[in-house]
């Protein structure tokens, strides 16, 4: 063959390969830099001012009839059968007698026009135990180190299906060291599934600040240190189709403030 | 009989005796053209990545030997395995499923495309082709040249998936969708398009080469070189030539439209109304067919089967019937038996897919079409049974490697039986004895050819021949643990041990499989110890090993005629071929030899030509 034409080809090879390759990774980087320049919205860093600061508290209930639990099969797994002694309800909805509600996120989701809020430097732990998550419900802020335990004897995998955060799934075999991750950007809720256990799912909720809480058993939460304003107060549950229903409520806190919101949910 | 011409780095002294000169170390080491060169460098593009592959054997063998992580010798070896592997991959002491995924898909693919095929059709089919039929090198030096750079170049690719966030791909070397498809699913992001895109790249060096091959042989061929006088390596590289030209391309299409898939949004193979985990898919529209997929790939796939077993059912043929010192049994059928399995291997692709929803007349047409592959395998099988019989054998490690390749190739066509009856295969499909199957065919079948293939033509690419004590002592290692690895698999399939699985013990009916488990992973490490042993031969033996004489084992084939080292050019004058490849033993063969070399005229040849004229 013709010696120039067979180089010529093969530049026109590379050069058609080296604009696949650019092309391919370009997509990537337009994505990561429209995330970036939204985040770049707010860029002040806010400290909590716990002396000053209000407190948001309430109680969240139930309004109708309590969602029947349905105790969970282990038995696909003898060593999450054998972790419980009794029948293990599905989480979904944890109610007291008198209709409180717990497992529910509150957090502020408007007014505090996009301050952050440094991340704590302690580290949230996930705990996977007796197949279950524990905690089934919370939040973290962005940034903040999230540690992944297994203390069950089998093997776990946990797959983050968040929209906005890069998803992770990755198996945690009996005895493996912890894993560490950090969720980076904003997000209520991201749900984590265990894809070996079909029942073992919790949920994530990723905020810029510190304003929220979860609902205890007896339906009570407490948000403390929050910056005299206005806000929007929402209340998230979720529901057994994974999407989870929402409540807002408005209120207004001067500084030292103590106010109390009550949140009803919506029941069967 | 059309005319090639060579560049001028190539020809040898009998094409132009003043041409020849002294090439620098680029041109002559790295960027040849020469294809004995180009050969070599093919030896040790396959040896490493025979090593990468073996490696992640060990890591998915040490896993499923151990599936709790006890022991010392898990412990121990689990210890080694973190020296070289990083956290993300084995972390304190445990192999990560994630790790364990990526081991397997990459061992399959590495040995498959990258030790396997370029064993194959890279070293054997470059260095043979022009020497067994008497030309000076290839017909396109040039686009071997091209074919070798891309195949490391893929090669790279494919090693640069266990440097990416998310690691290797992780999805079986057959990577279907939508598991391939979807990162989110397995959690797999680049790793999965580096190989997509390096494979890519190897099935653009392959069809290179096969071009090449196939112009070779049909118009270089010395005069005399008719085609019923080839030796059947020749052959069998030729057919596999045909072979890959004509499946690889549908390979390259399917792995253009799977990446359109994970990085344009395109649905080729992604259904409609999918959930990801309890949620819609978004970001795609659906509609594809995963199906598609699964048809696309075994177009391809099976063929490639034969493309790793028809050379070397070539090469064994050669060693076989040289160190029976007889001719081989049945030259015709042997070469029309290969050309059937090359024909009926287009016709088989739907088997593998008996389990993913086919109308059952059309399974029983794959069925019937599968078993008939049968026929040809068998009259090969008796072919080289009736080559060894009543032969003059010489017990060398080539020759050791040759029957047990005859022997593994045996069990793996009859396991091959089992699984082409639909009934069968419903209960066997994605089992270990698909794995068993699979690895009698192409370790016992296709790599103990090449062992055999490296031992027998070792002195003509060296000049220089390898250890027979240390290559008996790797074969019978690797012969026994061979079989101590595999053949237990088709017990663990039969029992219902799932492929690829990570950790069988959570099952009641597999945990008690446990120590057969841990006997086989033991065997693999000896196994992998037998290969060490191999490639040490082989390197020592490059630098240290004894001289060899031209023809060490008095063979016929052309090769055999030329001093060590082979030249540019090959042949100092043009070869005239008077007889088949297999003259041995021949009532008629000159002198006290037993064998009759293919270019050496018969008696008064030369006046009866004189007297003609």
């Amino acid at each position: 063959m013709n010696t120039s034409i067979t180089r010529k080809l093969s530049y026109l090879l590379s050069l058609f390969l080296i604009v696949a390759l650019v092309s391919c990774g370009k997509k990537k980087e337009d994505d990561d830099d429209a995330g970036d320049a939204k985040d770049g919205a707010a860029t002040t860093v806010a400290t909590v001012d716990m002396a000053n600061g209000a407190t948001i508290s309430g109680m969240i209930k139930i309004d109708g009839a309590v969602p029947a639990g349905k105790p969970i099969a282990m038995d696909a797994d003898p060593v999450c059968k054998a972790a419980h002694s009794a029948p293990v309800m599905a989480d979904h909805w944890m109610v007291g007698s008198a209709g409180e509600v717990a497992n529910t996120f509150v957090y502020i989701k408007d007014g505090l026009g996009g301050a952050t809020y440094a991340a704590p430097a302690s580290t949230f732990t996930i705990n996977q135990q007796g197949c279950q998550y524990d905690p089934h419900i919370f939040g973290v802020m962005v940034g903040q180190k999230i540690e992944i335990k297994n203390s069950d004897q089998t093997m776990h995998n946990i797959h983050a299906h968040g929209e906005k955060n890069e998803q992770f799934n990755e198996g945690q075999p009996a005895g493996t060291p912890v894993k560490e991750k950090v969720l980076d950007k904003e997000e209520v809720m991201i749900p984590i599934k265990c894809d070996v256990h079909g029942w073992m799912n919790c949920y994530a909720g990723v905020l810029k600040h510190p304003f929220f809480a979860v609902s205890g058993k007896d339906g009570k939460f407490e948000i403390k240190g929050v910056p005299p304003g206005t806000y929007t107060v929402t209340a998230w549950h979720e529901t057994l189709d994974g999407k989870g229903m929402s409540v807002d409520q408005k209120i207004t806190v001067a500084a030292k403030d103590s106010k109390t919101v009550d949140f009803s949910l919506k029941g069967q | 009989m059309s005319t090639i011409v060579l560049p001028k780095e190539i020809k040898g002294a009998s094409h132009d005796a003043h041409g020849h000169h002294e090439l620098s170390f680029w041109r002559k080491y790295l960027f040849s053209l020469d294809h004995k060169v180009i050969a070599i460098q093919f030896l040790f593009l396959s040896s490493f990545f025979l090593l990468v592959g073996g490696l992640l054997a060990l890591v998915v063998r040490l896993q499923l030997g151990w599936p709790d992580h006890t022991g010392w010798f898990y412990k121990s070896m689990a210890s080694v395995f973190s020296m070289i592997f990083s956290q993300k991959m084995i972390t304190g002491g445990i192999i990560l499923p994630e790790f364990y995924n990526s081991a397997f898909t990459m061992h399959a693919t590495f040995m498959i495309f990258f030790a396997v095929m370029p064993f194959l059709m890279g070293t054997f089919a470059n260095f043979l082709i022009p020497l067994q039929i008497g030309a000076g090198d290839m017909a396109f030096p040039r686009l071997n040249m091209a074919s070798f750079w891309l195949a490391f170049i893929a090669g790279l690719v494919m090693l640069s998936g266990f440097f990416v966030p998310g690691g290797a791909a992780g999805g079986g070397w057959t990577s279907y969708p939508t598991l391939s498809a979807i990162p989110e699913l397995s959690g797999v992001t680049w790793g999965q398009n580096l190989w997509l895109f390096s494979l890519l790249l190897s099935g653009i060096s392959s069809l290179l080469g096969a071009i090449n091959y196939i112009t070779t042989v049909v118009n270089m061929r010395a005069p005399g070189m008719s085609w019923m006088r080839l030796p059947l390596p020749i052959w069998s590289i030729f057919i596999t030539a045909v072979l890959l030209l004509l499946a690889v391309p549908v390979l390259g299409a399917a792995l253009i439209l799977l990446m359109f898939d994970r990085t344009l949004g395109t649905s080729f193979f992604i259904p409609h109304g999918l959930l990801v985990a309890g949620s819609p898919l978004t970001g795609h529209t659906g509609g594809g067919q995963v199906l598609l997929w699964q048809h696309l790939f075994w177009f391809f796939g099976h063929p490639e089967v034969y493309i790793m077993i028809l050379p070397a059912m070539g090469l064994t043929s050669e060693i076989l019937s040289v160190f029976s010192r007889k001719p081989i049994f049945g030259y015709k059928a042997m070469v029309l038996s290969m050309s059937g399995i090359a024909f009926l291997g287009f016709m088989v692709w739907g088997h593998h897919m008996f389990q993913s929803g086919m109308n059952p007349l059309l399974g029983t047409t794959f069925m019937i079409s599968t078993m008939l592959i049968a026929v040809p395998s068998a009259i090969k099988t008796f072919n080289w049974l009736g080559t060894l019989w009543g032969g003059n054998l010489k017990f060398t490690t080539a020759f050791f490697f040759a029957v047990g390749f005859v022997a593994m190739f045996a069990i793996g066509g009859l396991s091959g039986i089992f699984m082409a009856s639909t009934p069968v295969d419903i209960f066997i499909h994605d089992t270990y004895f698909i794995v068993g199957h699979i690895h009698y065919v192409l370790f016992g079948g296709s790599l103990f050819a090449i062992f055999g293939a490296i031992y027998y033509w070792f002195p003509k690419m060296f000049g220089r021949m390898m250890s027979e004590r240390w290559g008996k002592v790797h074969f019978w290692l690797a012969f026994l643990s061979f079989n101590g690895v595999f053949f237990p698999m088709h017990i663990l399939g039969i029992n219902g041990m799932m492929r690829r699985i990570y950790d069988y013990t959570g099952y009641a009916h597999l945990s008690h499989l446990q120590p057969m488990n841990a006997f086989m992973s033991v065997c693999a490490f000896i196994l992998g110890l037998s290969v060490l042993i191999f490639l040490f031969n082989m390197i020592w033996s490059i630098f240290k090993g004894p001289i060899a004489p031209v023809n060490p084992w008095h063979a016929t084939t052309l090769e055999w005629t030329i001093a060590n080292p082979i030249p540019h050019g090959n042949f100092a004058e043009m070869p005239r071929v008077f007889r088949g490849p297999y003259e041995y033993s021949a009532p008629n063969t000159p002198g006290d030899a037993d064998f009759y070399p293919q270019n050496v005229p018969p008696p008064g040849f030369g006046s009866a030509e004189r007297t003609a004229h």
